[in-house]
């Protein structure tokens, strides 16, 4: 979902919108809207509370006066003020946060054929099953599946949002991904 | 941290492409309003520059009312600091109207090169006594030039009011007082040579 290369990008739409352009952020708005909302309805796995963290989430940007810092693009500045708020939100409720477990992906590597060029299969588009498969994946391997997925983040990227060193991101990814290809492989019928 | 050598997967390219098509969920049309209605509302408007916030400031009317104060005020400051005092005719309403009335051409004793306001003030006394002492007219009109000597006690007599109240006292046959006062005024005046003043004025 990056922004093509003739249109404004998104740090320039935010600093046009922050000297009073009001269309700039509609085009933000726009270009952000659906990846944030399907990220937080994947991660929460509840659509109130994704809807109430999206709104905060873009009601804190509108009232900030601040910019995203350093290197960070504005799409990761996003996804981690909408992070910061879900782990925020858990943390108020007395909700156990997920995302903080240490996990030893190692325990849950399987073997993965479905991968291999002699098992060719089709993944399954039902999509109660896509989203089953999501749920059921590990919170911290689901979490930068759905950054990936969603927000289009590069590891580097996903590593700096969520504090975690880059190898560990990259592992988390493979094993994500190993075990959806796992759960949603189907057979070809010959 | 960062790797700049990773490249991905194809199959987990795949996986993700695949779950990008078959994703949905769309936040609600009643969400997306507020949350642009609220950033419409707050967008900030433009900064005006100097010039045009100052021109704003002066079309509302508080800001109108308070420039007209300060320039008012500044108006006052300006004229009380600027307006002469008199120093020495404490009585220069009334001797100026007098001056205007009864001011004789013929008048030696005035210099002729004085700037305007002073001669005028200055001559009054004498065109008084050109007149009769005792005349009526003359009581009347002193009666306010004393209420304004009241007004301001500080001020002394002019020179000529001084001398004309030697004559007086001489005429009334008060010669101690007299020599006070003209021992006064020579104290006030000492470069003046006041015993010519003083036959001048008697002989007029």
């Amino acid at each position: 979902m990056p922004a093509a290369l003739d249109s404004p990008s998104d740090e320039s739409l935010l600093a046009r919108y922050r000297n009073g352009d009001g269309a700039s952020f509609e085009a933000l708005y726009a270009r952000h809207r659906q990846g944030l909302y399907r990220f937080l309805v994947s991660l929460s796995n509840k659509a109130e509370l994704a809807e109430e963290v999206f709104q905060d989430t873009w009601l804190s940007l509108i009232r900030s006066t601040t910019q995203p810092q350093g290197r960070a693009s504005f799409r990761t500045w996003l996804f981690q003020i909408a992070r910061n708020r879900l782990i925020d939100h858990w943390r108020k409720h007395g909700v156990h946060n997920p995302l903080h477990d240490s996990y030893d992906e190692q325990l849950h590597v399987q073997p993965d054929d479905a991968s291999s060029p002699e098992h060719q299969l089709s993944l399954s588009r039902d999509q109660a099953r896509l989203d089953a498969a999501l749920q059921a994946l590990p919170e911290d391997q689901r979490e930068v599946f759905l950054l990936r997925l969603h927000g289009d983040l590069e590891l580097p990227q996903i590593a700096a949002l969520t504090d975690a060193p880059l190898e560990t991101v990259k592992s988390r990814l493979r094993y994500a991904q190993q075990k959806l290809h796992r759960l949603l492989a189907e057979e070809v019928p010959a | 941290m960062i790797d700049p050598k990773h490249t991905p997967d194809p199959n987990d390219e795949r996986l993700i492409e695949h779950f990008r098509q078959h994703a949905s969920g769309e936040p609600p049309a009643s969400l997306d309003a507020f949350i642009l209605a609220t950033a419409r509302r707050e967008a900030s408007a433009p900064q005006p520059s100097l010039w045009q916030r100052w021109l704003q400031a002066c079309q509302r009317p508080r800001w109108q009312m308070a420039f007209a104060t300060v320039a008012g005020v500044a108006l006052m400051i300006g004229l009380v600091l600027r307006s002469p005092v008199p120093e020495d005719h404490p009585s220069s309403l009334a001797s100026m109207e007098l001056s205007a009335n009864r001011q004789e051409p013929s008048a030696a004793a005035a210099p002729p090169a004085m700037p305007a306001p002073a001669p005028i003030v200055r001559m009054a006394p004498q065109g008084e006594l050109a007149r009769a002492p005792a005349s009526a007219d003359q009581a009347l009109l002193e009666k306010p030039a004393t209420k304004m000597s009241k007004v301001a006690p500080a001020a002394l007599p002019s020179l000529e009011q001084g001398l004309m109240e030697i004559l007086r006292l001489r005429e009334a046959g008060d010669g101690k007082a007299a020599d006070e006062k003209l021992l006064a005024l020579h104290k006030r005046f000492p470069k003046e040579d006041l015993p010519a003043r003083l036959e001048a004025l008697r002989k007029r």
